[in-house]
């Protein structure tokens, strides 16, 4: 039997039901785990059964928010609990065996939460080059509707090209040429075909 | 009273060939793909820096305006990476590990200055400018002070 | 009335193999209650995620830990290739195979040597020991390095075994068997041993699946329950049966864990005689997605270890989580010491096998 894994998402008040439920069904907790973003902490709790993992994720926790503990459920929660207290500074309430903060020794206060200042560089730097590549999009989208929209003058167009390719060799003019009534053709069939 | 369960291990341990080596008066032949430390064939150097990128540690230190290769053996893990990056195959592991020291240094690497290769159109260069490459030379850089 | 006295364990003791520290809650020599307390090795490497891209930082999850160091790299390894959707060839799968059968091998080894050196058994521990370099001599001859491999790559293996290599390897398990059985023997039938072991740190089936166990700690007390069954790279073509025990004491847990030597060296031979040609690695250059999550289990020697990961579009992921299996074991542990005599505390803590450097990262 394969593996399966599966993401869900899960409201903090939820979250006592869901693993009693867990606890009466036979699963286990696998773990607990913090990711910083910008917003608050996002955490994680997964179960596990036979062959499936199933994550809820509680999106933007933040450090006055209340978490219940689920230790009354599975005793194995008490590390990540103070874990993720300590390394993020949220407080999640309950716990059955509550090291109070003394369960690293650190040199500073939740250190998870902090963004070093290359870091901070090297994402607003990717925030950046996502967002132009964004307006590049957008700019060519409505650029390739533009010229989609405009009627299309060929004659004018032929005689530009015939300007250009004058200094060009022969054989390049003549395979121009060519080119040129090929798409004059084809430009054609579609102007029949859309008027149909 | 039961028998003693490792008496043929003891026994034999009498008899056989000790496991361990006498070392440092005998050392133990390397095997050949041994990740010991890392060595440049200075030569083929072109300073373009991808084994810098790719180095986890930060351990290599590329200079293009000096012409120096350098590498903190002592922030090395031999993990092979610059090896595998780099385009002109110059970097190689060799299977001894470095000797232990009492004072951490950098080595670096001078870079020969190579001969510009002559483009198609223009007339070659004379026989007379051509220079003979200087032996690479490995000096102990002083290791910067960490912050 | 008795009294009740605090005495600190740890986390420098002689007999304790890992900084860990306890307090242990005596009344007349009988341990009542343990609070334990780690945090002594923290070095705080899920942040390096951030400033190393996905192909260095597998240097970093080898060194979370020495003795599991292979399992790591080839944790991290499968869940990037979830996570980038990439299908590694299969002679690689073969090849992780089979290093991670021979670490397997060594970490056993090595804590039946801990255990016998726990009880004051010191030639069985070197006899151990010696036994184990074997092991550690093949690595150095196939990946370059005795314990920290730097083998893994994203996408399959840097190095690959060629088939003299792999009869060389055949060669050194055969005559490792015969010693080991002897070894064996001194573990399982000897009257000494027996009496440290049997009947202490007693752990019933309710409590260990309660618990949130997992590894042989859990298939001592008869829960059936090993990762490799769900077949994950080439552990689906290779035959396989959990060992499993029902005593739920330490002579348990040493018996499963001599008994998977043997079998690790069984599934040795048979990835060795069934492992196809082919490449050891296909290129990853592509980042992951923005969002895409992906998480992954492995059976390390000590157990289940569970790995998450995270990308944000660049080269960095955004996340890297590793639970490691001794983390979901130190419950039990607090549990099974309750009651136990105070002489048996460093037995007990051993017999999870604790790695808390891979606990607490």
């Amino acid at each position: 039997m394969a593996l399966i894994t599966e993401f869900h998402p899960l409201e903090a008040d939820k979250l006592l039901e869901l693993s009693a439920q867990r606890c009466k069904d036979g699963w286990r907790l696998v773990q607990i785990l913090g990711t910083n973003t910008e917003n608050g902490v996002d955490l994680t709790y997964s179960f596990m059964k036979d062959n499936v993992i199933e994550n809820f994720c509680i999106p933007s926790v933040k450090p006055e928010d209340p978490i219940p503990s689920v230790t009354g459920d599975f005793l194995v929660a008490f590390v990540f609990e103070n874990e993720i207290n300590e390394l993020f500074g949220l407080s999640i309430q309950n716990i059955a065996i509550d090291f109070g903060g003394k369960l690293y020794r650190k040199s500073m206060d939740k250190p998870f939460t902090i963004i070093s200042p290359e870091q901070k560089a090297a994402r607003e730097k990717a925030a950046k080059a996502k967002a132009a590549a964004e307006a590049a999009a957008k700019a060519a989208a409505a650029k390739k509707a533009a010229a989609a929209s405009a009627p299309k003058d060929p004659e004018a167009e032929r005689a530009a090209l015939e300007e250009k390719i004058k200094n060009m060799p022969p054989e390049a003019a003549a395979k121009v040429r060519a080119a040129m009534e090929a798409k004059a053709k084809r430009e054609a069939a579609e102007a029949g075909k859309a008027g149909e | 009273m039961g028998s003693f369960k490792l008496g043929k291990m003891t026994l034999g341990g009498l008899f056989k060939k000790p496991e361990t080596t006498l070392y440092p008066i005998e050392k133990k032949t390397p095997p050949p793909g041994l990740k010991g430390h890392v060595v440049n064939h200075i030569d083929d150097c072109i300073l373009c820096g991808i084994c810098m990128r790719r180095c986890p540690t930060g351990a290599l230190t590329v200079d293009r305006a000096e012409d120096i290769w350098s590498i903190d053996r002592f922030h090395c893990i031999q993990c092979y990476s610059c090896v595998r990056e780099c385009p002109r195959h110059c970097l190689s592991m060799e299977p001894e590990y470095h000797f232990p020291s009492e004072k951490k240094f950098v080595s670096a690497y001078r870079v020969p200055p190579r001969k510009k290769p002559t483009p198609a159109t223009k007339p070659a260069a004379p026989a007379a400018e051509k220079k003979e490459d200087p032996k690479p030379e490995e000096f102990q850089a002083e290791k910067p002070s960490e912050a | 009335m008795s009294n009740a006295t605090v005495i600190p364990f740890g986390p420098q003791h002689p007999v304790l193999p890992e900084p860990l520290h306890l307090d242990l809650v005596v009344q007349d020599e009988t341990v009542v209650e343990a609070i334990p307390q780690i945090g002594y090795v923290h070095r705080g490497l899920e942040r390096l995620v951030e400033t190393r891209d996905y192909h260095q930082f597998i240097y970093v999850a080898e060194r979370i830990c020495g003795i599991c160091a292979f399992g790591h790299s080839y944790g991290y390894a499968e869940t990037i290739e979830k996570l980038l959707k990439v299908e590694v060839p299969e002679r690689a799968q073969y090849l992780r195979v089979i290093w991670h059968e021979l670490s397997r091998i060594h970490s056993h080894i090595l804590w039946m040597g801990l255990a016998a050196d726990a009880f004051g058994f010191e030639s069985l521990f070197m006899h151990c020991w010696r036994l184990r370099e074997r092991v550690l001599d093949i690595f150095e001859r196939t990946t370059g390095g005795r314990v920290i491999l730097s083998v893994c790559r994203v996408g399959g293996v840097a190095r690959d075994i060629e088939a003299s290599e792999l009869a060389h390897i055949k060669d050194v398990l055969d005559g490792i068997k015969d010693e080991y059985n002897q070894l064996c023997k001194a573990f399982l039938e000897d009257t000494s041993v027996k009496n440290r072991l049997v009947g202490i740190g007693y752990i019933s089936k309710e409590d260990a699946h309660a618990m949130g166990m997992v590894g042989p700690f859990l298939r001592a007390s008869g829960v059936n329950y090993d990762c490799r069954i769900l077949g994950n790279g080439a552990y689906g073509k290779l035959d396989y049966e959990p060992i499993i025990s029902n005593d739920g004491d330490c002579y348990a847990r040493v018996k499963v864990r001599a008994l998977e030597v043997v079998q690790s060296i069984e599934m040795i031979e048979q990835a060795i005689a069934t492992i196809p040609d082919g490449d050891v690695i296909v290129p990853v250059k592509h980042n992951p997605e923005d969002g895409a999550e992906a998480c992954n289990v492995l059976e390390q020697p000590r157990g289940e270890c569970f790995y998450y990961a995270k990308g944000n579009g660049t080269k960095n992921l955004e996340r890297m989580r590793m639970r490691t299996p001794t983390a979901a074991n130190v419950a039990g542990m607090t549990v099974a010491l309750k009651g136990c005599d105070l002489a048996d505390v460093n037995m007990i803590v051993l017999t999870i096998d604790p790695c808390i450097s891979c606990m607490e990262r």
